[in-house]
């Protein structure tokens, strides 16, 4: 069975989670424009932050059978920083229009600040004027509140819910984000945002429609393989096939495929070699290093 | 007649656009050249999906009116979006150099891929290439092969900016990242002692590592090759591979040295093959990659 993770931010994580990820099933993933765990002192960091998700990370999941696409946005917690902000707002333009950006995002509330929803609401005309859908962070804490209040911002910019993911829900926000019409993601993170088998109670509670799987897994103690790992766990505990497939797979791709730029024939048939973009023949690996080969080597010898 | 690089961009993209692409295009060359910078950046960005992917179907003709437009001008790799972006680039005011330079630099900067592989090849076209040369030594150092390969490949502007040291390290890496040499453009204008020295270094490393030296490196080496690598190239032209056999003959030919000469002889059938144009450089670098 082939999975999407359309949730995880991989420029924290090595290339031994890559290659466990494709052996798992995972063929596409999103990684959405977050903060880096500490704050960014200036637009220059963000400047290639957003330049290594259009550019690098996408090339380095390639090497490994994967495609990658993005979110690009200003994060919440970084929207309390007015001076920066603006600058960050300045430069958007430049990587919305990316090939592989599937959404704006992940933006929305952390503190519940004023500056946080002034630039909610910045970025939510932005991605109207370039006609993308949009990825919602949801708050650790006061996770209700902010849920809501997102939601009623998104509607006085009148974006249809159909354009919107709001993702880390738990048993408390999604009943109302499923029946306000949005798709409601669930990130499972060990110990802080949900487990697992919490999630296959959810999809068997709710059913399948307008729910998506992703894992988050960043720079913290998280699971690459989460998504795989609660599909087999659903498979097990009597979900049937197909409400797994929407929920790890078919979900994420039509929530994100609106943006016109995350297709699965792009994985599934992907286009001929090509001598000018030619990922198979580029290489992450130091020169004189062997490129991948699929069969088990004597892993005492370095070549 | 003869054809400017505007005018064949826009006729090459007027045979293949479709009505609302070549509209798109034309309203954002409009706006680009007001120097209105937001429209050039989300411009630049969104070409493919307004115009398309599409490789450019071009002629025989097509490809000589380009070498007259612009000698060293080969846009055999060319793509439509590719073209486009080229002519939003070309609309953009250029009397203010270091203006034009911060702009293109910015670009650069946030450029993803195709976007980089786009930017090198239109160099070659755009006004101010002076300015540039750091950039082009920038961009090799890349390690992504096709960025790479659109700087070194099918490109004049290396040949024509760069210095002698960033050039010799561009040929280098060219043959350590495992590409070929034959299209770059100019190769055999600016071989020198002191990158012959570097690719004979090379060749004594890759033979201590027991890995295979890259054929067309002689092509570059022989010409200034010392008694070692002379020693090197008759080992390697008695028990080497029928290509490597065939690529040093080619080498030693160009030389036309006395020891040349005598290396030549001890296998004059291929010699002779060498020597009448049957083996070429195009041909190797086709059967070695
Ligand atoms: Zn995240």
């Amino acid at each position: 069975m082939k999975f999407i993770d359309p949730h995880i931010h991989v420029t924290s994580r090595t290339t031994d989670d890559y290659e466990a990820m494709a052996k798992a099933g995972v063929a596409a993933i999103i990684e959405p424009a977050f903060w880096l765990g500490q704050p960014r002192t200036n637009v220059g960091s963000f400047q290639d932050y957003f330049s290594s998700l259009v550019g690098f990370e996408k090339f380095r999941a390639a090497q490994f059978g994967i495609r990658h696409y993005c979110t690009i946005g200003l994060n919440s917690k970084e929207a309390n920083n007015e001076a920066l902000a603006e600058q960050v707002m300045e430069i958007m333009p430049l990587f919305l229009a990316k090939e592989n950006v599937v959404a704006v995002g992940e933006i929305g509330f952390d503190d519940m600040t004023a500056l946080e929803e002034k630039y909610l609401r910045l970025q939510l005309e932005m991605a109207k004027e370039v006609d993308l859908p949009v990825l919602i962070h949801t708050p650790h804490r006061n996770k209700k509140q902010g849920t809501y209040r997102s939601m009623d911002i998104i509607e006085e910019h009148e974006i249809p819910p159909h354009l919107v993911v709001i993702d880390h829900n738990n048993e408390e926000t999604c009943e109302e984000v499923l029946r306000r019409g949005y798709w409601a993601a669930f990130t499972i993170y060990p110990k802080t945002k949900m487990g697992n088998e919490r999630m296959v109670e959810i999809v068997k509670k709710y059913g399948p429609e307008r729910i998506i799987v992703d894992s988050s897994a960043d720079w913290g103690v998280s699971d690459p393989l989460a998504v795989p790992k609660t599909g087999n766990l659903m498979l097990e505990r009597g979900v049937p096939q197909e409400h797994v497939e929407l929920t790890c797979y078919k979900n994420a791709l039509a929530a994100y495929g609106q943006s016109g730029q995350f297709e699965e024939s792009d994985w599934l048939t992907p286009e001929p070699i090509d001598q000018r973009t030619l990922f198979e023949g580029n290489s992450v690996l130091r020169g004189g290093q062997a490129p991948r080969v699929d069969k088990p080597e004597d892993d005492r010898i370095i070549q | 007649m003869s054809y400017t690089p505007v005018q064949l961009l826009e006729n090459w993209i007027l045979r293949q656009a479709s009505d609302s692409g070549q509209a798109w295009l034309d309203t954002q060359r409009e706006a680009v050249a007001t120097g209105d910078l937001k429209s050039l950046y989300m411009a630049f960005g969104f070409a493919p999906r307004k115009i398309g992917k599409a490789d450019l179907q071009l002629t025989e003709r097509d490809y000589n009116d380009a070498a007259e437009a612009r000698p060293g001008w080969m846009p055999h790799t060319w793509t439509i979006d590719q073209a486009a972006r080229v002519l939003l680039l070309m609309s953009l005011p250029a009397e203010d150099d270091a203006a034009f330079f911060v702009t293109l630099e910015k670009l650069f900067q946030t450029a993803e891929i195709r976007e980089q592989i786009c930017l090198y090849q239109s160099l070659q076209l755009l006004p101010h290439q002076e300015l540039f040369d750091d950039r082009l030594s920038e961009g090799t150092r890349t390690n992504v092969k096709s960025i790479f390969e659109s700087i070194a490949h099918h490109n004049p502007l290396p040949m024509e900016l760069m210095s002698e040291q960033a050039w010799n390290q561009m040929v280098l890496k060219a043959l350590f990242i495992g590409t070929a040499l034959d299209p770059i453009e100019g190769l055999d204008r600016r071989v020198n002692p002191e990158l012959a020295r570097m690719l004979i270094d090379f060749a004594h490393e890759r033979r201590a590592a027991k890995r295979p030296i890259p054929v067309e490196l002689w092509r570059v080496a022989a010409p200034f090759a010392d008694e070692i690598a002379l020693e090197d190239m008759k080992a390697l032209y008695a028990s080497g591979e029928q290509l490597e056999q065939s690529a040093i003959a080619l080498a030693l030919v160009s030389t036309a040295s006395d020891e040349a000469d005598d290396i030549l002889k001890t296998n004059p059938e291929i010699a002779k093959r060498a020597e009448s144009g049957e083996i070429t450089w195009r041909d190797i670098a086709q059967q070695a990659y």
